[in-house]
């Protein structure tokens, strides 16, 4: 009897073994850290294994990505195929030094130069080689409901005071100008990746990062306007999820949110009849100073040793076969970085002319140091501004907390 | 003289040892390890440098050690007071004369079984939505926000915890109750004492060696709270619930130190092993006292 | 005994029942019905949540069962709880018995046994970082090395709990066998493993409970989608399930579903191996 029971456990356990250890050999794992476009992305991929049928591409979307990513790093266990912002993230993978060196490939002809520029610009020691394609972009700025702004007669605002009138105009007639969803912090980078484009001094990110300017000195407007913004923000924001928050956005509640194209999918998710638009966030009084926010929001990229690196680049040229392209932005709405590709949504035209004008600015979070959690801090300057803090000390305390843990985070 | 020759059979050792050299390859090597990368500059990839002391004395400038230091403490003292008063007080019930007995010990029995970051989920959604909504519909003020939202968040975060971790406690004060000899509250009826009193001067000293066991047992495993928060509020808003494994975790890989995270965990092993020394002699004496 | 009993039915405390039964209802019967109604409705239908469903829809188990690949995860949680719980019973507890006998008679076992004790005083947030390291260099992210890792984690707490019930057997029993002629492990198998059994029922319970609901470690260690545990499953879908409770609470039921059968089958054994895990 005993016997047996041994039997049977390492019969499994043998089983167990074998199970797991095959599976793998022809198994390309895709790592993807966005959630927005799984389900498109593995529509593309399953495209794609049907036409290789002798391997089989998967696709690992974990949440909170970006931790998990660098978990891997630590145990060099290097997804073969990586789709990332071209943010912080990707800067970390790629100064590993595990990223193969895609420059000389025929597809990477096919993307439009300004958008490889800012790939080159978070390289590390900002490296001119393309060690992520960039794939789709983003644009962050005010997206609105559209019935509502003609219901009410509003025109889009093009500097800060119109935008204040807006919102004036908006309260006015008993509505709520923004949802926001703090419960999700990143949520909260929004509107500041928006602002800081338009009103911090030329030259920031590389003077801050020398040590030569501070956000003490340089970023007070914005912190003023940031609370300006949430002041206007329905009760409860705080508590408020991305997805409950989006909801009921799609549903009628308020009438802006600031957030970007990549929220649209979920609106259309939860009301598919949902009339939205967006446009650049007006921070500046100088209208010719509002940049529309957009930055690499998907690249691909492949680890140098990864035994299927081969398909890994097959994929990558699929990918940016232009029918594909277009499939992928158009069940986004976001823009690509394909050449000829253009985005035809209604539901992003108002940023659409920025876009194509090039009046567009980089995520200014993307050039912070991956250890700068700028998304906590200004969760936290949200939170003391909820109850009740003074706004000169709770400002003057989060700036100076900016800069310090600026400071931690560059010398880590 | 008669010890030494006493033969052990060799496969006791071999079996002993085997054993032991696996826990120490995992689990010692790992420990030293951490002490190790704990004095260098290392991300958990790529090049590192030793920095000696650097890591340490860091700790004492920063401000979010310093928060999560004093989150966890907070919250560890919190949670243990009010699991082990609603526990005694389930365990006295429970042993009460009542109908049902097993059937309702069972139920009371049941969060412990249940994982907690499921239980997270579940909470994080009356938190956002149930009691919002209903806060809303009674006009009562304070519950019409998601608590996890403001900086009383910790107690949404004590209550899942107090949840799910009563169960384990009022189990084991029962076990104590059921010790006691009835022939002792008979005296104590004989001799007047009821109620408050009753339980003051000789259910609880009587329970002294439960209690001793729940304080050590519980407190330990708040202090290393992770589940809850990763399920619930990943830290926030703001860092009001980053516990120190959180930041542990979510500043040793994703934000780049893993270094500095590593003096961070071999400063908390120094206070888990301070604490405990410290709980079990305090908590022995008591005893010794209140016999 | 009969007596007593009768005595007792005519005693029972009403009120107390009442307020017990009241407890249960309004602080776990709410939160799990919530969850149940969530389950079952359609998202158009979210608007009180207590409330039945205007519409049933069971597809919400059938879409979460497809989408999180639950049999997958299903099978690496039970494979994981199963081969530690097996392999951990009969190794540790013969562990604990080597050391037990021989403290007395070999500095070593003597050294082996504080050596284990002290190590309970490392929490797992300690080591955490290192060990996704360590776990790396010998190939354990995954669900057979997970399992190992258990086996060997659990060997402190485990040891602790066998040795002080091999301390309660009676050297006697196993000279006697001695003298007749058995091996150690035939001694230690046939004489003194069935003595140990409450102790093994108090082992298990804390492995499979530990194992089966644990969420640090195989986060930090089973990133391949093909080798996650149920409980790290949710958490990786979270942000995937979006604004669809509806299939996320099916997706949660259908992980405390084995756990709430288990319990309903085993809860005396459960209840009683927990406490006499936690009085020793």
């Amino acid at each position: 009897m005993k016997r047996k029971v041994l039997l049977a456990l390492s019969a499994i356990l043998l089983g167990g073994m074998l199970l797991t250890g095959c599976g793998k050999s022809n198994e390309i794992e895709l790592f993807s850290s966005k959630a927005e476009n799984k389900e498109i992305l593995q529509q593309l991929v399953d495209e794609f294994n049907a036409e290789h049928p002798e391997t089989k591409i998967v696709i690992s979307a974990p949440a909170d990505a970006g931790t998990v990513l660098k978990t891997r790093l630590a145990k060099n266990d290097i997804p073969d195929i990586l789709a990332l912002g071209g943010d912080n993230n990707y800067t970390e993978v790629q100064s590993a030094g595990v990223l193969e060196d895609l420059s000389a490939e025929n597809f990477t002809s096919q993307v439009q130069e300004s958008y490889l520029q800012m790939v080159y610009d978070v390289n590390a020691d900002k490296e001119q080689a393309a060690y992520g394609i960039p794939y789709a972009t983003n644009a962050s700025g005010v997206l609105y409901n559209v019935d509502k702004f003609n219901e009410l007669g509003l025109t889009i605002p093009t500097t800060w005071d119109e935008f204040l009138d807006v919102i004036k105009k908006i309260e006015a007639a008993g509505e709520q100008p923004f949802v926001l969803t703090y419960k999700d912090n990143w949520t909260g980078l929004c509107a500041w990746n928006s602002m800081a484009p338009d009103l911090q001094p030329e030259g920031f990110t590389d003077a801050r990062q020398a040590g030569t300017t501070t956000f003490a000195e340089t970023h007070q407007e914005i912190a003023d306007k940031y609370l300006e913004i949430i002041s206007h923000g329905q009760e409860d924001f705080m508590g408020t999820t991305y997805d409950d928050g989006n909801k009921a956005f799609a549903n009628g509640q308020g009438v802006m949110m600031i957030n970007g194209n990549w929220a649209i999918n979920q609106f259309k998710t939860a009301n598919a009849d949902f009339n939205v638009d967006m446009f650049a966030f007006p921070a500046s009084n100088d209208s010719a100073e509002n940049y529309v926010t957009s930055g690499v929001d998907v690249l691909f990229a492949a680890s140098k040793d990864s035994k299927n690196l081969d398909v890994a680049k097959e994929f990558i040229s699929f990918m940016l076969e232009e029918e594909n392209a277009k499939t992928y932005i158009d069940n986004q709405f976001a823009f690509s970085a394909v050449k000829g590709v253009e985005q035809e949504e209604t539901t992003v035209a108002g940023v659409k002319s920025d876009i194509a004008a090039g009046k567009v600015a980089n995520f200014p979070d993307h050039y912070y140091p991956a250890g700068f959690d700028l998304a906590s801090l200004l969760s936290e300057y949200s939170l003391n501004y909820v109850n009740g803090m003074d706004n000169i000390e709770n400002q003057k305390s989060f700036l100076a907390n900016c800069d310090e843990k600026y400071d931690i985070a560059n010398v880590d | 003289m008669k010890k030494k020759k006493q033969k052990v059979n060799v496969l006791y050792y071999v079996v002993v040892g085997a054993m032991a050299l696996l826990f120490f390859n995992f689990h010692t090597v790992s420990f030293l390890k951490g002490i190790f990368y704990s004095f260098t500059d290392w991300k958990g990839y790529g090049d590192w440098n030793y920095v000696g002391l650097r890591n340490y004395l860091h700790m004492f400038e920063d401000v979010d050690t310093k928060n999560a230091y004093l989150f966890t403490f907070q919250f560890t003292v919190i949670t243990t007071v009010l699991v082990n008063m609603i526990s005694l007080i389930l365990a006295c019930a429970l042993n009460a004369k009542i109908k049902f007995k097993n059937t309702i010990k069972a139920f009371y029995f049941l969060p412990y079984m249940l994982g907690n970051v499921i239980v997270g989920f579940i909470f994080n959604y009356i938190f956002a939505n149930l009691i919002p909504t209903l806060g809303k519909a009674c006009g009562i003020q304070i519950l019409s926000t998601n608590i996890l939202g403001t900086n009383h968040a910790m107690w949404g975060i004590i209550v899942v915890t107090v949840w799910t971790a009563c169960a384990f406690n009022t189990l084991i004060y029962i076990a104590g109750l059921q010790a006691i000899d009835i022939d002792v509250y008979e005296a104590a009826d004989l001799d007047g004492a009821s109620g408050w009193k009753r339980f003051r001067y000789i259910t609880f000293p009587l329970l002294a060696p439960s209690f001793t066991i729940n304080m050590v047992l519980t407190a330990k495993g708040f202090l290393m709270v992770y589940d809850q928060i990763m399920a619930m509020t990943e830290g926030g808003p703001g860092t009001t619930t980053t516990s120190i494994a959180v930041l542990i975790y979510k500043k040793g890989f994703g934000g780049g130190q893993f270094a500095y995270q590593s003096a961070n965990a071999v400063t908390l092993f120094v206070i888990v092993v301070a604490i405990s020394i410290f709980q079990l002699r305090i908590l022995e004496k008591r005893e010794e006292q209140i016999r | 005994m009969k007596r007593v009993k009768n005595i007792q039915r005519e005693k029972y405390n009403m009120p107390i029942t009442i307020m017990l039964i009241a407890g249960i209802v309004i602080t776990i019967l709410l939160p799990l019905y919530m969850s149940v109604m969530i389950a079952i409705k359609v998202p158009t239908d979210m608007n009180n949540v207590l409330a039945l469903p205007k519409q049933l829809r069971l597809m919400n188990f059938v879409d979460a069962w497809k989408m999180t690949e639950y049999p997958r995860k299903f099978f690496n949680t039970a494979f994981i709880t199963v081969i530690n719980l097996g392999i951990t019973l009969i190794s540790n507890s013969f562990v604990a018995y080597a050391i037990t006998r021989n403290r007395k008679k070999s500095k070593f076992f003597e050294i082996m046994y504080y050596y284990f004790l002290s190590a309970m005083f490392i929490p797992f947030s300690v080591i955490m970082l290192p060990l996704v390291v360590q776990a790396n260099t010998f190939h354990l992210d995954n669900v057979v090395g997970i399992t190992f890792l258990y086996v060997i984690f659990g060997l402190p707490m485990n040891t602790f709990l066998y040795c002080g019930a091999v301390k309660g057997i009676p050297e006697a029993l196993d000279e006697a066998a001695m003298i007749d002629g058995a091996r150690p492990l035939q001694t230690f198998w046939y004489v003194i493993f069935p003595v140990l059994k409450p102790t093994t029922a108090t082992v298990a319970i804390l492995s499979f409970m530990w194992t089966w609901n644990d969420f640090t470690m195989p986060l930090v260690l089973l990133s391949e989608q093909s080798q996650q545990t149920l409980q790290l499953a949710q958490y990786v879908f979270k942000k995937q399930f979006s604004i669809d409770y509806n299939l996320a609470f099916a997706s949660y039921l259908l992980v405390l579903l084995p756990v709430l059968v288990v319990y309903v089958f085993c809860q005396k054994w459960i209840t009683n191996g927990v406490v006499a895990g936690a009085v020793k």
